[in-house]
């Protein structure tokens, strides 16, 4: 169902540039917020909300183009001095915001937007009419009636007489001429127009209160806040890119130069073929063989380089949650931007937007302390949450790092064992990273401890999972009184999965070499009976061990021989499989309509051997009652 | 003067969706040479490189408004004849004015269909015809 029938082209083209446009007014309004009378900031805010209503006017999204044109002229009478920056304004300005953004979201789902909530259009009138405490001088409003607050016109709309208009300000002359003109004789033609302006504006007022045609969705209209909030992150996936043409160009380029060298193996087969095997016919495909390689590698390169993002873009967002965060709990919180321009592939980035989300909330609800608390400790009032991305190496790395009061090993031990999730002997085991790991249990955040601002419900397990599933992992560091730094460690791509291939008889399978930890022998005589099932001790952790074949349901011909560490989310034990056939990076190919359960997808060996790449999760998942649970708390040492 | 079909447009806009759309509603009407800039500074850039005949421009935008672009443009001995025709998404008397004192041979106020665009243009050849 949509809206927008054959404007649907636009409509992603806009959002896209609206989206950015938005973020760039959410950054702008936390930098207003330190400098409330920089006119540049008002002149830009003011500029975005008006780009993004001219545009909304083309789609008929009238709601949004009230919503922005009510914003607009607020910060039109912002930057004419005309009203003043109050923090309550700001409250009001900030729910404008969120409500043109939830407007995208609508329209990202291809329908009309519903109105924007009543309060906000009212506190919006309402400060434009000089309504809220200590916002405007009653003389400035009564200079500006009614027209300020009405809407512009819809599609039909016939703005005032130009041409008339025109005649009677350059009086018949030729436009080029663009003679200057008197103030009487602007004022003598400022008359009929203004006739016009007050009938363009009751159209449009009757339009407005006409109910909207576009009501169908009542079973889809947003319940509530909270609701609402997540449609719109669901709905906020894209399935557009832009990329650089200088990048599209080096596609097209290396193709062309791959299409020359496979003309070029073509003639050189047809020799061979002829008869002719010289040495001079083999170098040359020789060569020419060596020189296909290198190509495709720079092609693959190229093409994931394509779908490649700045993942300031999705950074972009995150200064204004946590300001509206910290100031809903009376915090002073300021969240410094680093490495912007790192890329990152962009399915990831927006994977990664509710982990990061969720990190930063829990900096600024649990990591930073009160004012107050702060100043006592002989801290700065303000804190400092630091979100940094960089790119080490074939991985990307991302930091949340906060100045507050730090994490307590101890402590976290404590409230897990009350929490029931480990036993009290089991804390006695945990050293202090494995303590501080304990937050990533699932029941460990409690909604006592979620506050309601901070985050539906949602507790860092899965963050960690989400985390997990760009194959990706997550550490913690933290000082008590000083601060706790989270670290997340992603592949560069998820196109190209770097395996381990392991052999059962002749069969190779493929692991995911991110849950490999070690390889090690299996030694028949060291494998000990633990509540009959078979486990080893590898440096004091007492592992389960788990036969590949049984995993599978194959028939276990001779115990395995090689053992391989292996950590899951939940888990940590030992594959015992029967040899190996190295490493390789597999690209992975779905198999979406007949995938097997415990299959994540095939791949293709370099001697053309088809390789099942196995899902470690599920197969587990089948097999639940073959690993202790006790193993959980080892589980944790990982990350 | 007919409108030429090849005659060469310039579109001022710093949001690029709405470049798009000028653009395709030029297209619809036959006139398919158009070339784009992102701001007045931009604009004006590319009309000292010569070849165009007309500009639409955008009133609202960074680096050089509308409003200066047009008064450049008159200021200059060499564009001052070309027509430009400003889009706004105000219906303000204020705009209006400014507009028409600054020399603008048009004023559309957004949103608008071809069919009015059409309308604009017509009456802009219609005048230049007479000039």
């Amino acid at each position: 169902m949509s809206d927008f029938g054959g404007m649907e082209d636009l409509l992603q083209d806009f959002l896209q540039e609206a989206h950015d446009l938005l973020s760039d007014v959410d950054n702008k309004l936390v930098d207003l917020e330190k400098m409330p009378d920089d006119r540049g900031l008002l002149n830009d805010i003011f500029r975005g909300f008006h780009t993004v209503k001219g545009g909304a006017g083309f789609l008929n999204a009238t709601e949004l183009v009230t919503l922005c044109h009510l914003t607009e002229n607020l910060f039109d009478r912002l930057r004419n001095g005309e009203l003043e920056l109050t923090p309550e304004l700001m409250d009001v300005i900030m729910a404008a915001t969120k409500g043109v953004r939830d407007m995208f979201g609508e329209l990202g789902q291809m329908v009309q937007p519903q109105p924007a909530d009543p309060g906000v259009i009212a506190a919006l009138q309402g400060a434009l009419n000089g309504e809220l405490p200590g916002v405007a001088s009653p003389a400035v409003v009564e200079q500006q009636p009614a027209v300020e607050a009405s809407p512009v016109s819809g599609m039909v709309s016939d703005e005032p007489d130009w041409a008339a208009l025109h005649a009677a300000v350059t009086g018949q002359q030729s436009v080029a001429q663009g003679e200057l003109i008197t103030k009487a004789e602007t004022e003598a033609a400022v008359a009929p127009i203004q006739a016009t302006i007050a009938a363009t504006a009751v159209t449009t007022g009757a339009g407005q209160s006409a109910p909207s045609p576009f009501g169908r969705r009542a079973t889809d209209r947003p319940g509530g806040q909270p609701s609402a909030a997540r449609r719109s992150e669901e709905r906020g996936r894209e399935n557009t890119i832009r990329v650089d043409t200088s990048r599209l160009d080096q596609v097209l380029n290396l193709s062309g130069e791959i299409g020359l060298t496979k003309n070029r193996l073509t003639s050189l087969r047809a020799d061979i073929l002829a008869g002719k095997n010289d040495s001079e016919t083999l170098h040359a495909l020789d060569q020419a063989v060596s020189q296909l390689d290198l190509l495709v590698s720079d092609l693959q390169n190229s093409v994931m380089k394509t779908r490649m993002q700045p993942i300031g873009r999705l950074f972009q967002k995150y200064p204004r949650i946590a300001r509206d965060l910290a100031r809903q709990l009376g915090k002073d919180v300021e969240l410094v931007l680093a490495g912007e321009e790192t890329e990152v592939d962009k399915t990831m980035i927006e994977d990664l937007a509710d982990p990061l989300i969720h990190l930063i909330r829990n900096a600024v609800d649990h990591g930073v302390e009160m004012p107050e608390e702060r100043q006592a400790a002989g801290k700065p009032q303000k804190s400092l949450v630091r979100l940094e991305a960089r790119q080490e190496g074939d991985h990307i790395v991302l930091i949340i790092a906060d100045d507050g009061k730090g994490m307590s090993a101890e402590r976290i031990r404590a409230k897990a064992v009350e929490k029931g999730l480990i036993s009290e002997e089991e804390a006695n085991t945990l050293d202090e990273r494995q303590s501080l790991n304990l937050i990533f249990l699932p029941g460990f955040s409690t909604k006592s401890q979620i506050s309601d601002v901070s985050g539906r419900g949602v507790g860092m397990d899965v963050v960690k999972t989400n985390i997990q599933k760009l194959n990706g992992s997550i550490e913690i560091r933290s000082e008590p009184g000083k601060g706790s730094v989270f670290i997340i460690s992603l592949p560069l791509t998820l196109a190209i999965l770097p395996v381990l291939l392991v052999l059962l008889g002749d069969q190779p399978f493929a692991l995911p070499l991110s849950l490999v930890r070690e390889i090690l022998p299996i030694e028949q005589q060291r494998i000990q009976e633990v509540g009959g099932k078979e486990t080893l001790v590898v440096r004091g952790e007492v592992l389960p061990v788990i036969s590949l074949a049984r995993l599978l349901g194959w028939p276990l011909e001779r115990p395995p021989e090689y053992g391989v560490f292996m950590q899951t989310a939940e888990r940590s034990f030992i594959l015992g499989v029967d040899s190996f056939a190295g490493r390789d990076d597999a690209v992975i190919k779905s198999l979406e309509d007949f995938r097997p359960r415990g299959v994540a997808g095939v791949t293709t060996l370099s001697n053309g051997q088809i390789v099942l790449i196995l899902d470690m999760k599920e197969l587990l998942a089948d097999l639940g009652q073959h690993i202790s649970i006790g193993s959980s708390v080892k589980a944790l040492d990982f990350a | 003067m007919a409108a030429d079909p090849k005659m060469k447009f310039l579109v001022v806009d710093d949001f690029s969706t709405m470049r798009r759309i000028v653009r395709n509603l030029l297209k619809e009407l036959g006139f398919t040479n158009v070339d784009e800039a992102e701001d007045g500074a931009i604009a004006l850039q590319k009309l000292q490189g010569g070849g165009f005949e007309f500009v639409v421009t955008d009133w609202n935008m960074p680096n050089m408004d509308g409003l200066t672009l047009l008064q450049t443009i008159r200021a200059t001995p060499n564009l001052k004849h070309l027509p430009v025709l400003m889009i706004t998404a105000e219906a303000k008397k204020e705009n209006i004015i400014a507009a028409a004192q600054a020399g603008a041979s048009g004023y559309i106020v957004k949103p608008f269909t071809a069919g009015t665009l059409s309308e604009k243009l017509n009456k802009i050849f219609e005048k230049m015809g007479q000039a």
